[in-house]
């Protein structure tokens, strides 16, 4: 029978919501606030030893000789693991594109600084930490590719010789008629963007506690885990083990944004555990192996891209060439942020044809990973700054050209030219009510008052359309297979009608198990105290993906509704049997079973539970003793890519316009944020606290990357940040106390009509902010077309030609 | 990141510290004084400092005071920055050295960093240093030989190095009298509210009959110490209070600087320009400053 | 081998002895030899204010605080908040939910901490007051927005004045 999973919360079985939509205080807060929490690090296991890692100082460099035996006599030392050791028992991980990966610990050679190159398992980490200093190596220094440039040149050295190139991917896309578009432009912009190295930085960095069972041969790891079974599949192939003998535990996480797994670490505390006779073994990265080489680091790109502009300034075509850093392999699955922008590669406008011509370089930095938002913030920033560049020069208002070509309510779904379908919204909507909060008219002439006081004061004004609910298809294109990706519940009522949601992952910020019991409560009309979420073991646990893409508050929610959809129809049997009811004569309403002829006559979901748990001789034939179910959700009629990557990919199409309005310092180049306003749409609003955290929270990150966060490499290819007295996150002073509203077009193919929403504040704000620092530039006839714009980059660029002194 | 291992001594009076670091001394031992350790810790946890031996002196509650000796301004060592933020005394008797106080961190760093470990880390990137030159700043030693006081100008020597022997501890500073109606301004330029600065300029002066008179500026975050920015000093000296003679001084400060530093922020070129911003905006704010 | 240094503390009203070596850090201190986990380590080099806590009622960073120097200091963390006898939590706390102060909760404990001080020193801190104080802690979550609301929330129901 196919389940129907509602698309709007007045579909659920009850009379009104008490609490989908509302801003309910999150079920995860009452112990985080306390302080017993049971992160990563504070979790132990008996005869529990602690690794510390030794890596590379050299960004590339042969491995000459490794000497351990010091370390090993070491106080407290119980193994030591080098390069021969997984040499000999481990695979390189697997990477799409295939073939660019590493070992868990450098073999042969290392490709980037704070690579692993030797790792003590001792009684603390204070001593581990000692008995590194004692490890000697020798190395060969290999000349460095220190940026994308050095990696395409001819001749230039290998970063994986047996590649024979540093190119991993080179392709080009065509979308449309992209050469006739251009050619019938009546103007044609482009220009040439470099976005620096940011990355996720949540303030726990990841940890696990890994053991190897020698008997069994199977493996246990607990950890910071953001995506449990995909973790488990990658132990599995990289430690040669059977997956059935890995098993992911996942801890509550402090923060993820992308990176959060660890697969060097764990690899690296299971062959410690391995070698120690299958002790337990903790790996803690701290913060400068995080920042050095952690899963923190994301979008190294260089950009050249254009616009086909035709009289009326209706944009026809969008080109653009990524030359992306990948750095040292793909280990990190950095590559496949590229391919990203697929799903909404020309936002929100009806741009006929487009093309992406992408070339995935290896260089001696380290191996990209993931960042909140993946691709898209990057990308928004060159499409939305050419708007800009194009709203200047054909005199038109940045809002108004941004209007004229907004794809218009009714034509949704839509389908943009990378293939993508949109599912709904209205933009002409949110811009209007974007315009409206923050008295646009009004900035306008502030700024033109300001600007006559000499004052460089800016507005950006950015809208971006957020791919909610990722698929694997959207990454096929550079190697990923498969379509669909499952998140999976159990939902179990207890004999005292308490309702317990068993998932595949954990905590780690957005407040899924809040979500989870707000559904759960509404669909079986039960306090949400009733409710429990509780996170399974990988090996266990019904196939999930977890936190990523924007997914797991739409993904989750249908998935508990598939599994309440099916105990509805068991409660149902049972109680038109026992009610001595007809076959279908029984309905769910406000969390009671009761006969549709004479709705007086109930059972509540206590009775039904309890009975089928504790009296079986009175359940209609074919019904077990098992008041569960479990439901699989992915998201509905997804299909494989074209040979030009196209498909269905992400579900939902949220988007926002933000309004930044941004003043220069002249004299320092230092850019404040003077007010921010932030109109969005993802549909309905499962729980609107978490939906405005999310917003907010992205604002935060994008501020970082738009102003003040880079990671620098030197000519050598030497890491410059290694701290955070150097990597700058963003503090209560640098973030702008946003000013929001929204309007709400559900999805209409989701659940409960809600669309991805995690990612769509950080896609929007770098552009916002810079395209207001190029809006403040304007009359000096300067643009800033590279990230952070820090005071330093600005004041260079104001006094270049002496303009500003 | 842990730190490497070390001893440690918490010496209960300073007659015991300062025999005990003349041993350690003696011996060839590397023996480093901790404070507050807000500066000493992150180089211990990165294990760029590694010392053998660590002389805490936490003990000794009587470096721990603020107090006014005959109109000088005594602040003991140990006494902790939060405290002297919150002084009514510092506050009333040595403005400019509250509000650079206010500039140091954050609160959790000001409560457990001391008056003294500042001056003896000698950050060139700190408020501290350059504080003290303009404000007749004297040190107060005590070493094997008894106590001496060590002047600003002489006790920076460069980079995280002053005047102190191996065998003294830092135990007072003192503050000249600030005369009444003397002006004052610390201006400094971070990338983060509460970072350490890219450059700063901290600058007194007296205004007599519309001129500037006993002109001091002083320059921190730009080069191995904190400098007297004297050409600049020399030229507004004698000078009418006024925006154009800021100005030119300011542009003097910038252009007379040797080589500053370089670093992932700030190129020496942005730090020179800084220098000339910092020292303008000083001075304005220190002629508006009402008083 | 350095020398093992004994110290005696007094955490959330609880007295500890024991014997440790003097590298380690108040955080490990707490954390490991005390098995109190809420102080959460996030850098280690004294930038994040994850593991704030307060020492003798004064903030400090508990990584740049050797366990050492804490010999004989009341220190209170943040399993000292909640009322002991009750279970209730503290009204930082229950702001911090009420507000949706928080997302993933790693750096949580610094900011109560933070505010615990900030609203002993100063029961009604304006807007700017409260930034001041929090400047110090980093968040990555939230962009801080209902985390001051939640200071402002706790200061409001904190206040003497305040029925209960």
């Amino acid at each position: 029978m196919a389940i129907e999973i509602p698309t709007l919360p007045e579909q659920m079985p009850n009379d009104a919501s008490r609490y989908v939509g509302k801003a309910v205080n999150r079920v995860e807060d009452p112990a985080l606030v306390s302080g017993t929490v049971e992160f990563i690090d504070n979790f132990s296991l008996p005869g529990m030893l602690h690794c510390a890692i030794l890596r590379s100082p050299h960004p590339h460099a042969r491995i000459l000789s490794v000497k351990v035996d010091a370390a090993l006599a070491a106080e407290g030392v119980a193994a030591v693991l080098t390069g021969e050791d997984v040499g000999r028992w481990c695979n390189p991980c697997f990477t799409a594109p295939e073939g660019w990966g590493n070992y868990c610990l450098a073999v042969g050679k290392v490709r980037f600084v704070g690579e692993p190159v030797v790792a003590v398992a001792a009684s603390s980490r204070y001593l581990a930490e000692d008995a590194l200093e004692l490890v000697d190596i020798e190395y060969e220094l290999l000349p460095p590719v220190a940026d994308a440039g050095q990696a395409m040149a001819s001749g230039a050295p290998l970063v994986f010789e047996e590649r024979g190139t540093n190119v991993m991917l080179d392709r080009t896309y065509t979308w449309g008629e992209l050469e006739r578009v251009f050619a019938e432009a009546d103007r044609v912009v482009s220009r040439r963007f470099r976005w620096n190295r940011v990355g996720a930085n949540p303030t726990e960095t990841f940890g696990c506690v890994c053991r190897w069972d020698l008997a069994d041969n199977s493996l246990v790891c607990h950890g910071a885990y953001q995506t449990p079974r995909f973790m488990a599949i990658g132990r599995a192939a990289s430690l040669n083990l059977p997956v059935n003998r890995v098993r992911i535990v996942t801890h509550p996480q402090g923060g993820g944004f992308g990176g959060k797994g660890g697969p060097r670490g764990t690899d690296i505390a299971a062959l410690l555990s391995r070698k120690s006779g299958g002790r337990p073994v903790k790996y803690i990265e701290d913060r400068m192996e995080y920042l050095l080489a952690g899963g923190g680091q994301s979008w190294d790109r260089h950009y050249d891209a254009a616009l086909a502009v035709k009289a009326d300034g209706t944009v026809t075509g969008f080109r653009v060439r990524l030359v992306d850093d990948q750095g040292a392999g793909a280990e990190g699955y950095g590559t496949i942020s590229a391919a990203k922008p697929l799903a909404a590669f020309t936002g929100n406008y009806r741009i006929e044809a487009a093309g992406y011509e992408l070339t995935l370089v290896a260089t001696n930095r380290a191996p990209t990973y993931p960042y909140r938002g993946y691709g898209p913030p990057p990308h928004n920033l060159v499409l939305e700054s050419l708007m800009d560049c194009t709203a200047r020069e054909m005199g038109i208002d940045p809002a108004e050209l941004r209007r004229r070509n907004y794809i218009r309510p009714e034509q949704f779904p839509y389908t943009v030219p990378s293939g993508n379908e949109y599912d709904s919204g209205d933009y002409h909507a949110v811009l209007d009510r974007v315009l409206q909060m923050a008295d646009y008219d009004a900035l306008r002439a502030f700024q033109a008052e300001a600007r006559a006081a000499g004052r460089l004061v800016g507005i950006g004004v950015v809208n971006t359309v957020e791919p909610g609910v990722f698929d694997w298809n959207a990454y096929a294109t550079v190697g990923v297979p498969g379509v669909g990706v499952p998140e999976g519940v159990k939902v179990a009522v207890d004999l005292f009608g308490g309702v317990t949601v068993a998932v595949g992952f954990s905590l780690q910020g957005q407040g899924q198990f809040t979500v989870a019991s707000q559904v759960a409560a509404d669909y079986f009309g039960i306090d949400i105290a009733q409710v429990r979420v509780a996170t399974t073991p990988s090996d266990v646990a019904v196939p999930h993906f977890g936190q990523g893409g924007s997914r797991l508050g739409v993904a989750v929610t249908g998935a508990i509704l598939g599994a309440c959809e099916k105990l509805r129809a068991m409660f149902c049997t049972v109680a038109a049997h026992v009610m001595q009811a007809p076959e279908g004569g029984v309905e769910l309403r406000n969390g009671c079973l009761r006969r549709i002829d004479a709705p007086e006559h109930s059972m509540s979901l206590a009775e039904i539970a309890g009975l089928m748990l504790s009296r079986s001789d009175l359940l209609p034939p074919g019904i077990e003793p098992c008041p569960e179910a479990t439901y699989v959700w992915t998201a509905p009629n997804r299909n494989a890519p074209d040979d030009q990557g196209r498909c269905r990919s992400y579900l939902t199409a949220a988007n926002a316009t933000h309004v930044a309005v941004i003043e220069i310092d002249r004299d320092t180049g230092r850019s404040a944020i003077l007010d921010y306003f932030i109109v969005d749409d993802c549909g309905t609003r499962l729980n609107p606290a978490n939906v405005e955290g999310q917003l907010q929270g992205g604002v935060a990150q994008g501020v970082g990357a738009a102003l003040y966060e880079e990671y620098v490499y030197d000519a050598d290819c030497q890491p410059l940040v290694s701290t955070f007295v150097d990597y700058l996150m963003p503090t209560i002073h640098e973030v702008p106390m946003t000013k929001k509203d929204h309007i709400v077009t559900p999805s209409p193919v989701s659940p409960l009509g809600a669309k991805g929403c995690g990612e769509g504040a950080i896609h929007t704000t770098p552009a916002t902010i810079l395209c207001a620092i190029n809006d403040a530039l304007a009359p000096l006839g300067k643009e800033l077309l590279e990230t952070p714009a820090s005071p330093h980059r600005v004041w260079k660029l104001l006094h270049e030609d002496g303009a500003a002194a | 990141m842990k730190p490497a291992p070390f001893d440690y001594h918490a010496p209960a009076t300073i007659d015991e510290a300062v025999a005990l670091l003349a041993r350690l001394d003696g011996e060839g031992r590397d023996a480093k004084i901790l404070a507050g350790g807000q500066s000493l810790m992150p180089m211990l946890a990165l294990r760029v400092a590694r010392p053998e031996i660590l002389v805490d002196l936490r003990r000794l509650g009587t470096l721990d005071y603020i107090r006014d000796e005959a109109g000088t301004l005594a602040i003991g060592a140990m006494t902790s920055k939060q405290a002297a933020a919150d002084s009514a005394l510092v506050r009333r008797a040595q403005p400019l050295f509250q509000a650079a106080t206010e500039l140091v961190g954050h609160r959790q760093i000001r409560n457990r960093g001391s008056v003294g470990g500042s001056f003896a880390h000698a950050d060139p990137a700190s408020e501290y240093p350059a504080v003290a030159l303009v404000l007749d700043t004297g040190f107060e030693a005590a070493g094997p030989d008894g106590s001496r006081t060590i002047a600003a100008a002489d006790f920076f020597i460069t980079y995280m190095t002053t005047a102190l022997e191996p065998t003294e501890i830092l135990t007072a500073v003192r503050f000249a009298p600030f005369p009444a109606g003397r002006r004052w301004a610390i201006e400094e330029f971070a990338r983060r509210n509460g970072d350490l600065a890219l450059a700063g300029v901290t600058v007194t002066f007296d205004v007599d009959a519309g001129l500037c008179r006993n002109v001091r500026i002083a320059a921190f975050g730009v080069q191995a110490t904190a400098l007297r920015l004297t050409a600049a000093e020399a030229l507004l000296e004698g000078r009418p209070a006024q925006a154009a003679q800021f100005d030119a001084a300011s542009k003097e400060a910038a252009a007379a600087l040797d080589d500053p530093m370089s670093c992932i922020h700030a190129s020496s070129a942005y730090r020179r320009h800084l220098v000339g911003v910092l020292t303008a905006r000083a001075l304005g704010q220190a002629a508006a400053r009402p008083h | 081998m350095p020398n093992k240094q004994r110290v005696e503390v007094r955490v959330n009203g609880t007295r500890y002895v024991r014997e440790v070596e003097p590298r380690l850090t108040l955080a490990d201190f707490l954390r490991h030899e005390l098995n109190l986990g809420g102080t959460h380590v996030g850098c280690e080099h004294g930038i994040c204010g994850a593991c704030t806590v307060l020492v003798d009622e004064r903030s400090a960073r508990a990584c740049l605080t050797l366990a050492v120097q804490a010999d004989g200091c009341g220190i209170t963390t943040v399993e000292g908040l909640r009322d002991p006898s009750s279970g209730a939590l503290h009204p930082i706390q229950q702001a911090f939910v009420d507000g949706h102060g928080l997302q993933c909760g790693f750096c949580t404990p610094g900011f109560m901490m933070t505010t615990l001080e900030l609203l002993r020193c100063t029961p009604d801190p304006s807007e700017e007051q409260i930034k001041e104080a929090l400047g110090g802690n980093l968040c990555r979550c939230t962009g801080y927005q209902s985390i001051l609301d939640s200071v402002k929330l706790a200061a409001q129901r904190m206040k003497p004045s305040t029925p209960a």
